[in-house]
């Protein structure tokens, strides 16, 4: 399934929802910590030889995810918002396989007390794309996660044709 | 890949609309011409023709040359980069955020064990 855990809210966002058995502060730190940061990004069997964060509204964010191939898949993006220990936002570039930026995403991550352990929403979407492509994306909050849902459904069926 | 670099942004460009998602809609059901893709909608015939452009540029749709009345067809080969893309980074996530929940409760047990001891003796140095 394409689409898994991915539950489009407002039709618009891609959210991601997690309790973790751990306090508010040390998950926000897990977050906002580089050398924290690069211990878990990315897929398994991934790691992070660069991972450099400037944890402020307007400083840049620089990841070298290294794949179990050796491959670097680098990644950059700008944090938007730091609210500790309770927000973070941050632009980041999405990179096709060649590591070219194509598009733009908005991810905005929050962190809530719940009974000594964190809930953690995780909300990503696409907010422009490449100069080529822009003109036409002024319309993406019109709801589009689900409507691509709806259309993935149909590739899975047709695909194979 | 036969595609260029920005195929995808190209492919979301043009589902950002909703008229033009309708419209792929209508012909995932079976090909239809200008006139047929128009009807649902309050527009006019070039508006609608506008938007199948984009989404024929787009490679989302063809339409037949021969004809007159030229009926289009979805092409499924762009949807499939985009669920390729979605699951993609569906895994990025999903898997990033397993690894911090094991890095939390790594560390919180590390803490719990020595942690807390050498912290202070840290802080004291």
């Amino acid at each position: 399934m394409a689409t898994g855990s991915f539950v489009p809210k407002e039709g618009h966002e891609l959210v991601l929802t997690r309790v973790f058995d751990a306090p508010r502060e040390l998950v926000f730190k897990a977050w906002t910590d580089p050398k924290r940061v690069a211990e878990w990004w990315g897929p398994r069997g991934f790691t992070n030889p660069v991972c450099e964060l400037d944890v402020r509204p307007g400083g840049a964010i620089l990841i070298h995810m290294r794949g179990p191939d050796g491959t670097v898949y680098p990644m950059t993006g700008v944090y938007q918002e730091v609210v500790e220990p309770e927000r973070i936002v941050f632009t980041s570039a999405a990179l096709d396989a060649a590591g070219n930026p194509m598009f733009e995403l908005l991810t905005t991550v929050t962190f809530a007390e719940q009974g000594g352990k964190t809930k953690q929403i995780l909300r990503a979407r696409v907010i422009e794309s490449t100069a080529q492509a822009a003109p036409y994306l002024a319309g993406m909050e019109a709801g589009w996660t689900q409507s691509l849902e709806r259309l993935v459904s149909y590739v899975t069926k047709h695909a194979k044709e | 890949m036969p595609s260029a670099p920005d195929h995808l942004s190209t492919t979301l460009a043009a589902l950002s609309d909703p008229t033009r998602r309708a419209i792929l809609a209508r012909l995932a059901g079976g090909e239809a011409t200008v006139t047929e893709l128009a009807a649902p909608f309050a527009m006019s015939m070039p508006a609608v023709s506008r938007h199948l452009k984009v989404l024929e540029h787009a490679g989302l749709i063809t339409r037949a040359r021969e004809a007159q009345w030229r009926p289009c067809r979805i092409s499924a080969a762009p949807l499939k980069d985009v669920a390729e893309w979605l699951a993609h980074y569906q895994r990025f996530w999903t898997e990033s955020l397993d690894r911090l929940d094991e890095y939390l409760q790594d560390v919180q047990k590390k803490e719990k064990k020595h942690g807390h001891g050498k912290l202070r003796a840290k802080r004291r140095a």
